[in-house]
């Protein structure tokens, strides 16, 4: 029994030693973050000052970014003096463009020496609202320039919230079927369904045994990532931006569209 | 390194090898030898933070030592129980014990009566400047600009002779009173400021920048850093509102010169 | 719903990397506790939950989700704890079967009956081990169920289709760990180690979906932007399924190896006879050998778990290496670096039972040098706490000195440092009453040594090289590291094997002759084991931050704070304490069978009268 006891001792102590430690090290508490108020006439000075809360805050964006200690060896651009720089990096395009695009889209354009690794701050994870990124572009700016930007200011990235909702091709309410999304859409404009014709596009008529589901729903959502050999790119994604495509499918008729080609194996 | 700290270790180290100390008084040495020589042998001196957790490491690393052989186990449990049951020793059993609680009392009260610190942030100590500024009304570009009575160096001296001496003077009117006799960062006023007045004689401070970006500095001051930078108290003040444009570059110049160092030049914009 | 950091939902928290928990302790006294904790616990959900407030799932708007909550300790810490546990008790029971088949093989092979005997032994701990598992999830099951539908309700839709083949596993797991525990000695041997190989299988496979579900929540693969399930397959197989598979197979062998070796202390210390002592410290030793061989690779797999969590998200793995959690990472190199330690003392002491080991004793010294520098080099933060004063004199919170050493090439090469010397430390162990006696006796260790030499001169170059170049190729080095280590150790491994056949055996190793604090080395090697895979368990859930589900269900809950590493160490601690107050109980009850059968009170008298 003695030896149990001591063991037993033994055994709160090192735990505790081990919760010590912990104690040792600093403490912190990471509080999920808080969306931003807006009012509607800030000055871009006002603006530039929540973006830089929303920049170390919400925004998550000096986790990997930092700001005025450039260096070598940097996995991440420095953003000091981003301001004076953000209109000479891309020919033709202003500053405030040149900033939004790198928040919207970040890997449209890679700063040279850099891997591409930015996540879209628009969407989840990060999930900044367009109020929230033009605060953060007026605090970009105020880094070695003079902020411009309002939250009048309309960037082309921005999501049509408010704009009146372009007129759908379906009546809402009732999610059309596979193939009545590959009709809808006019996808058998460029791809054959039923044989092996090569159109403008490969023929689908043997899709599912050639892609996975998840690939499937990439070809579709995001038509540039992968291209089938010898077929044109970018074609794809522009014919359907044109028809309203990604404006309009809903998951479900998404779903079922790529259910119904992943059937389609080609027997 | 402070290489005496190292050397005195070292000594008392082959002092007690030719004691033929035991394993416990070996083990002894070595922890304040070690802990001497972590504490006062590194410059600038180790944070306490890691100096405890160094010497909690060694702390463990020694007893595993004095535990893994039976044999130095059997030394070191016989110098403990004989040090405990031995009537030579009560008297100095007696002091240990008193002493122990006393010296845990003694740390706990220094713990206890720290004077309250503020929270150390970290700030950048060269921000980025902005592109141009716009010094008494007149724009500068900090980028592309440069300083107008470089030039004279080379071609007449006699010329920038004058500057320099002119930059003497406004330096010992203006910039001594903080930076010191010998820009060292140590004048009359500095042990007032935190942060504590750049010293100019380091080798990573002017020499490490360009002209444009001490014009910048010496133009805005404290007040004139960006938001970056913060938290940022530093008391300099915009020079801009007391000496002409030509005084700060004088004065500037005057650094360069009296240090020793040479400015940056500019490098190729890529 | 939320998902948050820290503790994870849906089994989960099955966690992550690393290794286990060890010690056993008797508490005979304390199990009422445990089982009081357990009535305590379902009795005050009970209570807190009436019937009808827990209606099956009433259909939730998905934009509202919604929470419960747990009294006092809050919804969080709670399925956090018995996540923990169910982890831990699954650990042990996946890896139990795995080592304990290899011993029966080994002495299938060897007609050693010995091994046989151990091997039985250790799977004895299993039953027992098994039904706490099982009730545990059942537990954090209903925890979940109840404390946080919404994020249920989502789980279950992503991954209805896995739930049926995970029941059905288990009742297999059930058929094969209790036909090859009560089957022992009873089938053909290779019947038998079929039978082991079967539920080594089954057991594998249920890890594998419930680490899809848990990995899921961290790197969510195979849904669209709105969270809609497009590929089930994408779903099970994202980003880091397959490298947490891997590092948990790894690190349960770890895990359970020590537990056993824990075991085998417990049952040395309490042993009474020379022959029970041989024993059991054999048992302890060869569990430790287990966990010490599982536990040298370890850190490649964390490598590779670390790579695809930055090939999902460069931020997400910013947030599990830098901020707040870098300080995580230094706690764990502490606690590794105490496992170092510890497991080369276990060694050391080891070898005073062993005739002839004496004339390694004097390389004790250089070897324990090495394994402090390295600790220290690893232990070492980047960024330090230090006073104003402090700061001001070191210029920053970079120490010009230490600075060089908190970065990834000195940590990566001090821990391929600690590797190699705990090898070393078993090589010396290995060779403690041997001599060789085949003529290139001589050149042979010269080769052995100069392979030693140059892997690490080259491991420290290339650590000091990795400062003079660019970060890519910086993280680029460690492959190198590792491969140079690894090939060390299996060319020096096979030349020694081969330059000790036959050798002279110049003295005996006098099992039960170990001093009692190699087994109290066993016991701490045990909770530092089980303190590190509560505290990677921490981070593991904690770097997905206030989400559920990363990126996609957001946690809306009170606890969508990341809680402090204090707080952290505190419930840690908690947990690894109740897990080693149930494995006594495991213990305790595994005893049993060993005990004399009960008697009327005046009977037994009577036998002692006779027998005297």
């Amino acid at each position: 029994m003695t030896n149990v006891l001591k063991i037993f001792v033994f055994v709160i102590c090192v735990l505790a030693f081990y919760a010590y430690v912990g104690q040792m090290v600093p403490q912190k508490i990471t509080y999920p973050p808080t969306s931003t108020d807006f009012v509607g006439d800030m000055t871009p000075l006002e603006l530039a000052a929540a973006g830089e809360e929303i920049m170390s805050g919400k925004g998550t964006c000096l986790t990997c970014h930092t700001i005025g200690s450039p260096g070598d060896g940097l996995r991440f651009p420095d953003l000091g003096g981003i301001g004076g720089r953000a209109g000479a990096q891309i020919a033709g395009m202003s500053a405030v463009d040149y900033l939004a695009e790198s928040l919207y889209d970040p890997n449209a354009f890679v700063v040279e020496g850099f891997l591409p690794g930015m996540p879209a701050v628009s969407n989840p994870p990060i999930n900044l609202s367009d109020n929230e990124i033009l605060a953060v572009i007026a605090h970009l700016q105020s880094l070695g320039s003079q902020p411009t930007v309002t939250l009048d200011t309309e960037l082309q990235w921005q999501s049509e919230e408010g704009s009146a909702p372009s007129a759908p091709t379906v009546a809402p309410g009732e999610p059309l079927d596979g193939p009545g999304v590959f009709t809808n859409y006019a996808c058998s404009t460029c791809h054959a369904i039923d044989d092996a014709t090569r159109l403008v596009g490969p023929s689908l008529y043997d899709a599912g045994s050639r892609l996975s589901k998840a690939e499937i729903y990439e070809a579709v959502m995001d038509p540039d990532a992968t291209i089938a050999e010898g077929y044109p790119g970018a074609a794809m994604a522009a014919m359907l931006n044109a028809s309203g495509f990604y404006q309009n499918v809903s998951t479900e008729e998404l779903k079922s569209l790529v259910d119904y080609l992943a059937s389609k194996t080609g027997q | 390194m402070n290489l005496l700290v190292i050397l005195a270790i070292i000594a008392a180290w082959i002092g007690l090898r030719f004691l033929k100390a035991n394993s416990l008084a070996w083990a002894a040495g070595i922890w304040v030898g070690l802990y001497v020589g972590l504490s006062y042998g590194i410059n600038p001196p180790l944070p306490s933070s890691i100096l405890s957790m160094f010497m909690a490491i060694i702390t463990l690393a020694l007893v595993t030592y004095l535990t893994a052989g039976n044999d130095r186990m059997k030394e070191m449990a016989d110098t403990i129980v004989t040090f405990v049951v031995d009537k030579r020793y009560t008297g100095a059993l007696i002091g240990v014990l008193i002493a122990l609680p006393l010296l845990v009392s003694f740390k706990v009260y220094l713990n206890m009566t720290q004077a309250p610190e503020p929270p150390i942030s970290g700030r950048t100590i060269h921000p980025v400047p902005p592109n141009t500024i716009t010094v008494n009304g007149s724009p500068f570009n900090i980028v592309e600009g440069h300083n107008p009575y470089r030039e004279l160096e080379s071609s007449d001296p006699d010329a920038f002779a004058l500057h320099l001496e002119n930059g003497r003077r406004v330096y010992y009117q203006n910039c001594v009173f903080c930076h010191g006799d010998n820009m060292e960062g140590d004048g009359q006023f500095a042990h007032g400021l935190d942060p504590i007045p750049a010293n100019f004689q380091d080798a990573t401070t002017i020499a490490m920048l360009q002209e444009s970006y001490l014009y910048w500095r010496v133009a805005k001051g404290g007040p004139g850093l960006p938001s970056e930078s913060t938290p940022w108290l530093s008391a300099m003040p915009a020079w801009e509102n007391f000496l002409t444009e030509e005084e700060m570059w004088d004065v500037i110049m005057f650094l360069y010169d009296y240090t020793g160092q040479r400015p940056r030049v500019s490098e190729e914009v890529h | 719903m939320k998902t948050n950091s820290t503790y994870s939902p849906a089994r989960l928290l099955r966690l992550q990397r690393s290794l286990s928990p060890g010690g056993g302790l008797n508490l005979r006294r304390v199990i009422p506790f445990g089982a009081l904790f357990l009535i305590l616990c379902l009795v005050g959900a009970y209570f807190v939950f009436p019937a009808g407030a827990i209606p099956v799932q009433e259909a939730q708007d998905a934009a509202n989700p919604d929470y419960r909550e747990f009294p006092v300790i809050g919804s969080r810490t709670i399925v956090w704890v018995v996540a923990q546990l169910h982890l831990m008790f699954a650990a042990f029971v996946l890896a139990v079967p795995m080592f304990a088949l290899i011993i029966e093989i080994i002495g299938y092979v060897t007609k050693d009956e010995r091994y046989d005997h151990l091997a039985y032994e250790f799977v004895k701990l299993l039953s027992v081990s098994f039904s706490f598992t099982a009730a545990l999830g059942a537990m954090l099951t209903f925890l979940l169920l109840i404390l946080y539908p919404s994020l249920m309700q989502y789980m279950v839709k992503i991954f209805s289709w896995t739930f049926l083949p995970y029941v059905a596993l288990f009742f297999l797991e059930a058929i094969f760990l209790y036909s090859y525990y009560y089957g022992w000695g009873k089938f053909s041997p290779k019947v038998h180690i079929g039978l082991g190989v079967m539920l080594n299988i089954v057991g594998t496979a249920i890890m594998f979906i419930a680490d899809a579900w848990l990995t899921f929540m961290n790197t969510p693969n195979g849904i669209t932007e709105t969270g809609e399930l497009v590929s089930l397959w994408g779903a099970v197989n994202n980003f880091i399924w397959m490298p947490i598979n891997i590092h948990r197979i790894i690190a349960n062998v770890a895990f359970g190896g020590s537990i056993a070796a824990a075991y085998g202390a417990y049952k040395y210390l309490g042993a009474k006879t020379a022959e029970d002592k041989a024993h059991y410290d054999w048992m302890g030793y060869v569990g430790n050998f287990v966990a010490i061989s599982a536990f040298l690779p370890l850190p490649f797999a964390g490598y590779y778990l670390g790579k695809e969590i930055y090939a999902y998200s460069q931020s997400l793995g910013i947030t599990l290496m830098g901020g707040t959690f870098s300080w995580l990472f230094i706690v764990q190199a502490i606690l590794i670096g105490n496992l170092f330690l510890a497991a080369n003392y276990y060694l050391w002491v080891s070898m005073e039972r062993i005739d002839g080991a004496e004339r390694f004793r004097k390389y004790i010294k250089y070897l324990l040098g090495a394994i402090t520098i390295s600790f220290i080099v690893w232990a070492t933060p980047h960024s330090l706490v230090a006073s104003v004063e402090e700061a001001r004199a070191m210029g920053g919170s970079h120490h010009p000195i230490l600075g060089v050493l908190g970065v990834m090439s000195a940590k990566n090469t001090a821990v391929n440092v600690l590797i190699l010397t705990t090898y070393i430390s078993f090589l010396l162990y290995r060779r403690g009453n041997k001599e060789a006696t085949v003529p290139w006796a001589k050149m042979g260790m010269n080769i052995q040594l100069g392979i030693f030499v140059l892997v690490t001169l080259f491991v420290i170059f290339l650590g000091i090289y990795g400062y003079f170049v660019e970060a890519s190729v910086r993280i680029g080095l460690s492959v190198p590291q590792v491969l140079s280590v690894l090939f060390a150790m299996i060319s020096i491994t096979f030349i020694d094997v081969l330059l000790f056949k036959n050798a002279k055996k110049t003295g005996e190793i006098r099992w039960g002759e170990i001093g009692n604090r190699a087994q109290y080395a066993l016991f701490f090697i045990a909770i530092t084991f089980a303190w590190t895979m509560g505290l990677m368990g921490y981070v593991r859930a904690g770097m997905r931050q206030h989400w559920h589900v990363y990126g996609v269900i957001e946690d809306t809950s009170v606890d969508a704070f990341t809680p402090t590493i204090g707080y952290a160490a505190i419930v840690v601690s908690i947990t690894v304490f109740i897990f080693f107050v149930f494995i006594a109980t495991v213990f305790w009850l595994t005893g049993l069978t060993n005990k004399e059968p009960w008697k009327p009170k005046e009977e037994r008298n009577k036998s002692v009268e006779a027998a005297g």
